[in-house]
């Protein structure tokens, strides 16, 4: 932690950064953002286990990004968020550098090609519980699935918090704010919400780096993870492709192998 | 159910799957008129979200058909609609929507018979699994 | 508020014996918005069609749904006929009841129904289309053809005589490719150079065509109509403005003793060196690798006797840029070299040659002067074995496919051989004689019977040397599988014709596609054979398959038509069924948040990135563009858009959303 502070009062102090993006202690236990622009505040920022934000969600914010070059404290989802960003053309790599808190001090990743090389040494795979999850969740009755899910979706709020902590949520304009058609109805009832969900996991599809800020974020608690948990895993599966491991990739939805699976075409 | 009859919806693309159709006509073979096609240029052209909007619609069953691998008048863009659909039916499958009830098929402009086949094989089909009422009872508000 | 016609045609009995029209034509006269609901016997005779234009002239429709067969047939028909009215013709369509409903269905109100429901469906999607001008694209009026072999020759000599502009880039030194190798043609034998140097001549001399020999492409952009080319001129190392091709730096070149490319290693040629007599230009090349000058820093000779200076030693490649309409690829192909059949001993034994070295054997202005002398002791052969699938049609070689070219061309050199060799043994080892095309069976006929040619059915399976004679080992399958030794003087391999070295890379800086074994792709096998699904690109010749002359010429001459046609207009008028992505006043500009994720899904590299500046010249946001002389419409992009930025004219959002809606929502209210 104090590499950290003392990593950061650097960038500051030499102009390396103009604002240093990490966490401070919040209410009930959690941690939340801290924006660092002067050296002197570096010592609020704490890393520990309830560190767990995505910060990379404020890179897309214009009033972050007018705060100048930032330095963004990094868990592995982060890292594989900023590299998904760079692929779909929406981070200049000038523009950050990531910190990265390890067990002997901090890492200052400033280039793509480091953030990559960082990735591709880390575990991307889904954890051993995620994956057990996601086989339980294969091993239900179909009945038992959409009951599950209908439980889910009947409290959702329609709130957008998912979307508005979602990193990867930066379209200006969302599929659900489009009224001519209207893609999906406005108020939140059953259908709309099976709808919004649907949507918002096919368009994270390929894309998801598994942060789960979106589950996080949900006030109502629907286990949204396990949608893209379930959508990252058929990606790789199906496609042998990961999000978010570098800067310049194919998305693995708008490419394709001639070979791709089709046993379900007749 | 004996006299339940499906409302299916073929969403076909233009080149292939709706000349295929047009040749079970030409041909006079006959098929279940529960199906009825709507034409797009191309599978690449084909949205999920239009998929969502047949079932809250009332569909009962769904066709999506195109040119078969390498036989696409746009070349490739059967090759994404394919990716595309391998993500959709495992994303409905984990959310309990019976995948059944979307056949996914390759029917090309020589395949008057192939049509015909596939059309009345889906709708038995759907007539077995019976109305798509668990998703019917979504609609509830403003459908549409 | 919408004004639609609805026009429901009997098509005769088609239609109505199945399908109650008159209820079909009640229906839609209660949907909300139409105006007008008719049916009629034949809605596409003269007097149907003028029903319609009446219609729209007197009850001011706004749009127009023929509820009658599928839009494949009659579309072209009403939406011309709107036209005629002055109704924007993108404001028809067709409801198909005929093929989609009336022959596929039995007679029965569920027969009625669907004709009702897809009569619905038209109406919504037609209320919610857009009248839609055609897309003017300008054209620059030069074409760049690439490759000066046969097909080059004849596309750019179409298109110049057409009266358009052509630059015509060539790797060689020379154009003529492979046909200036050739010692006569089959099934005419008549002699090669003979039909093909004076179109080299006429390309030289032509006013609107411009060569660059010696010249490779280095990159093209743009798209149809608007290409922007860059070309490689390498450095010949003399001023082409001053030589005058008189030939004595070839002379007294010192180092002679270069394998020289155009007799395929038979002959010898000097460092600086003219490719053959008849070269067009006929201006020498330094062969830098091979030149005394170049390798020690000393000789200089040929600037020495150059009588007009025009030696330069210190010369740089030159790139040139150069704005073109259209391309026309005709890159030609090569044939299997080398190590490739170990078995034949290919490679290793100087009197094992391939169909290339034994044209130039034939030649008259081969290194033999068009005696048949075998490479290794200049002995006259006695005996010549000619092995046709020489790497073709054999999968265990990754070569699937026939070559084409090989039955005929060996049955020639066989007659060539007995023509100048007089007691001469030819055999030819075949799998299969494929001999379709005019005169071609008859020609290999008088090979076997006139010529007295030994052809033997079977594979040879090794040649080896024995006490100088090459011992070629094979069977005869017509023969129960005979096996058979001949002891032959030279052995002719017919060996794969395949694609170009570097054909990969210049698919991949032309964007078009190519197959597996790197021919060039056609945009459709059988009715678009000489376009590329990139527009504006066309294809000549044996980069796209394997071919012979006339193929090749016919092919190239076909490509000439498609852009003398592309030419025809200064303005490329297209349908305007195309993607395109939104634009909107400011702050916003456009909803596109310039993922370019749509970039890869674009079959056609149609989607460009637009900078979108302030004022002052500020980088505001780069979004999507849709290069609308390259996007063909498959809307792929559409789907894939997550923020709905991307819509496609005449399948728009809107479109489809209302058919969807309205099929299904039977006799529900429309919006």
């Amino acid at each position: 932690m104090n590499a950290l502070r003392e990593k950061a009062r650097e960038l500051l102090a030499t102009k390396t950064v103009q604002v240093v993006i990490g966490y401070a202690p919040g209410s009930g236990g959690a941690a939340r953002a801290l924006f660092v622009r002067e050296a002197a505040q570096a010592g609020e920022l704490v890393f520990d286990e309830t560190c767990l934000q995505n910060l990379a969600a404020y890179l897309m914010k214009p009033e972050v990004r007018r705060l100048g070059r930032a330095a963004l404290v990094a868990r592995p989802a982060t890292l594989r968020t900023i590299l998904q960003l760079a692929a779909e053309n929406q981070l200049a790599e000038s523009s950050l550098l990531a910190l990265v808190p390890g067990a002997d001090g901090v890492l200052s990743l400033s280039t793509f090609s480091a953030i990559e090389a960082h990735v591709a040494a880390q575990d991307n795979d889904l954890s051993a519980a995620e994956k057990s999850e996601l086989e339980k969740f294969a091993a239900m009755g179909l009945d038992e699935r959409r009951e599950f899910w209908q439980e889910q979706f009947s409290r959702c709020l329609k709130c957008y918090a998912c979307r508005a902590a979602c990193p990867l949520c930066y379209c200006t304009r969302c599929t659900v704010e489009c009224n001519q058609p209207q893609w999906i109805p406005v108020p939140a009832h059953d259908l709309g919400n099976l709808e919004w969900n649907v949507m918002r996991a096919m368009h994270l599809a390929g894309r998801c780096t598994n942060c789960g800020d979106c589950s996080r974020a949900c006030p109502v608690g629907i286990p949204l993870y396990l949608l893209n948990q379930k959508l990252c895993s058929d990606v790789l599966s199906s496609f042998n492709q990961r999000s978010g491991m570098a800067a310049r990739a194919d998305h693995s939805l708008s490419t394709f192998k001639p070979d791709d699976p089709e046993d379900f075409i007749r | 159910m004996p006299d339940f009859q499906p409302k299916i919806v073929a969403f076909v693309c233009n080149w292939c799957t709706y000349a295929g159709a047009d040749l079970t006509g030409t041909s006079r073979m006959k098929y279940s008129p529960q199906v009825s096609i709507i034409r797009f240029p191309c599978t690449g052209r084909i949205d999920f979200m239009l998929l969502l909007k047949a079932f809250a619609s009332g569909a009962d069953g769904i066709i999506v058909s195109g040119c078969h691998p390498n036989d696409c008048h746009y070349s490739s863009g059967n090759f994404h609609a394919r990716r595309r659909w391998i993500i959709f039916r495992g994303l409905l499958d984990f959310l309990g929507i019976d995948v059944r009830r979307v056949q996914f098929s390759w029917v090309s402009a020589a395949e008057g018979a192939k049509w015909a086949q596939l059309v009345n094989e889906t709708s038995e089909r759907i007539r077995e699994l019976g109305p798509f009422a668990g998703y019917q009872r979504l609609r509830g508000l403003g459908v549409g | 508020m919408a004004r639609i016609g609805v026009f429901i045609c009997h098509c005769g009995e088609n239609i109505s014996a199945t399908v109650d029209v008159k209820q079909v034509a009640a229906a839609a006269a209660r949907i909300p918005g139409v105006a007008h609901s008719v049916e009629y016997k034949y809605m596409c005779s003269d007097p149907g069609q003028q029903l319609v234009k009446d219609a729209i002239r007197e009850k001011g429709l706004t749009g127009v749904v023929v509820a009658a067969c599928s839009p494949r047939m009659h579309e072209p028909t009403f939406r011309r006929a709107c036209a005629e009215t002055g109704l924007n013709p993108f404001l028809c369509e067709m409801a198909n009841i005929r093929e989609h409903c009336s022959w596929v269905h039995e007679k029965g109100d569920a027969t009625t129904e669907k004709a009702i429901d897809i009569v619905r469906t038209l109406v919504a999607k037609v209320k919610k289309n857009k009248a839609l001008q055609p897309i003017q694209v300008p054209v620059t009026k030069v074409a760049l053809v690439i490759g000066g072999g046969i097909a080059g020759i004849q596309a750019s000599l179409d298109i110049a005589n057409a009266g358009h502009r052509v630059i015509l880039v060539e790797r060689e030194p020379s154009i003529g490719g492979h046909m200036s190798q050739l010692s006569e043609t089959f099934p005419t034998l008549d002699c090669s150079q003979c039909i093909l140097t004076p179109r080299m001549v006429e390309v030289a001399q032509h006013p609107n065509i411009t060569l660059y020999s010696y010249a490779e492409l280095e990159s093209l952009d743009g798209f149809i109509g608007n290409f922007k080319a860059r070309i490689r001129r390498k450095a010949r190392s003399l001023d082409e403005t001053l030589c005058t091709g008189c030939g004595l730096c070839t002379q007294k070149c010192p180092t002679r003793k270069i394998p020289g490319e155009f007799d395929a290693g038979l002959g010898l040629r000097p460092a600086i060196y003219v490719p053959f007599p008849q070269a067009v230009p006929n201006k020498p090349v330094i062969d830098r690798e091979h030149c005394t000058y170049y390798r020690t820093g000393k000789c200089r000779l040929c600037e020495k006797i150059c009588p007009t200076q025009a030696i330069r030693f210190d010369q740089l490649d030159e790139i040139v840029e150069v704005e073109v309409g259209a391309v026309v690829v005709a890159t030609g192909f090569d044939i299997k070299h080398g190590d490739f059949f170990p078995e034949y001993g290919y490679g290793k034994y100087p009197d094992v040659i391939d169909g290339l070295q034994f044209e130039r054997l034939a030649s008259a202005s081969g290194p033999t002067l068009g005696e048949i002398r075998r490479p290794s002791d200049g002995k006259v052969p006695e005996t010549v074995v000619f092995v046709a699938c020489a790497g073709s049609r054999d999968p265990a070689k990754g070569i699937e496919y026939c070559s084409k070219i090989c039955c005929m061309y060996t049955a020639k050199h066989a007659m060539l051989y007995r023509h100048k060799v007089h007691g001469g043994k030819p055999y030819v080892f075949y799998m299969d004689i494929r001999a379709g095309g005019k005169m071609y069976e008859e020609f290999v006929r008088r090979a076997m019977e006139e010529d007295g040619v030994q052809y033997v059915r079977g594979r040879i399976s090794r040649v080896f040397e024995r006490d100088g004679k090459l011992v070629v080992k094979g069977a005869d399958t017509l023969l129960g599988a005979r096996p058979m030794e001949i002891e032959a003087d030279l052995v002719v391999l017919a060996t794969a014709a395949v694609a170009q070295p570097g054909a990969e890379e210049l698919a991949q800086k032309l964007h078009v596609s190519y197959d597996a074994h790197r021919f060039f792709s056609e945009a459709h096998p059988k009715l678009r054979p000489v376009e590329t699904n990139t527009a504006g690109i066309f294809l000549a010749g044996a980069c796209q398959a394997p071919k012979d002359i006339p193929e090749s010429v016919a092919q190239a001459s076909g490509a000439a038509a498609k852009v003398a046609a592309l030419f025809s207009r200064s303005e490329l008028v297209r349908e305007p069924l195309i993607a395109v992505v939104d634009r909107q006043p400011p702050p916003v500009y456009s909803s596109c948040v310039g993922c370019f994720l749509c970039q890869s899904a674009c079959p056609y590299q149609a989607i460009e990135k637009e900078e979108i500046r302030g004022r002052d010249g500020q980088l505001i946001k780069t979004v999507a563009r849709v290069n609308p002389g390259l996007c063909q419409g498959c809307g792929t992009c559409v789907a894939f858009c997550r923020t709905k930025s991307i819509d496609i004219q005449g399948f728009s959002h809107e479109q489809v959303h209302a058919e969807v809606l309205a099929l299904l929502n039977r006799g529900e209210r429309d919006a």
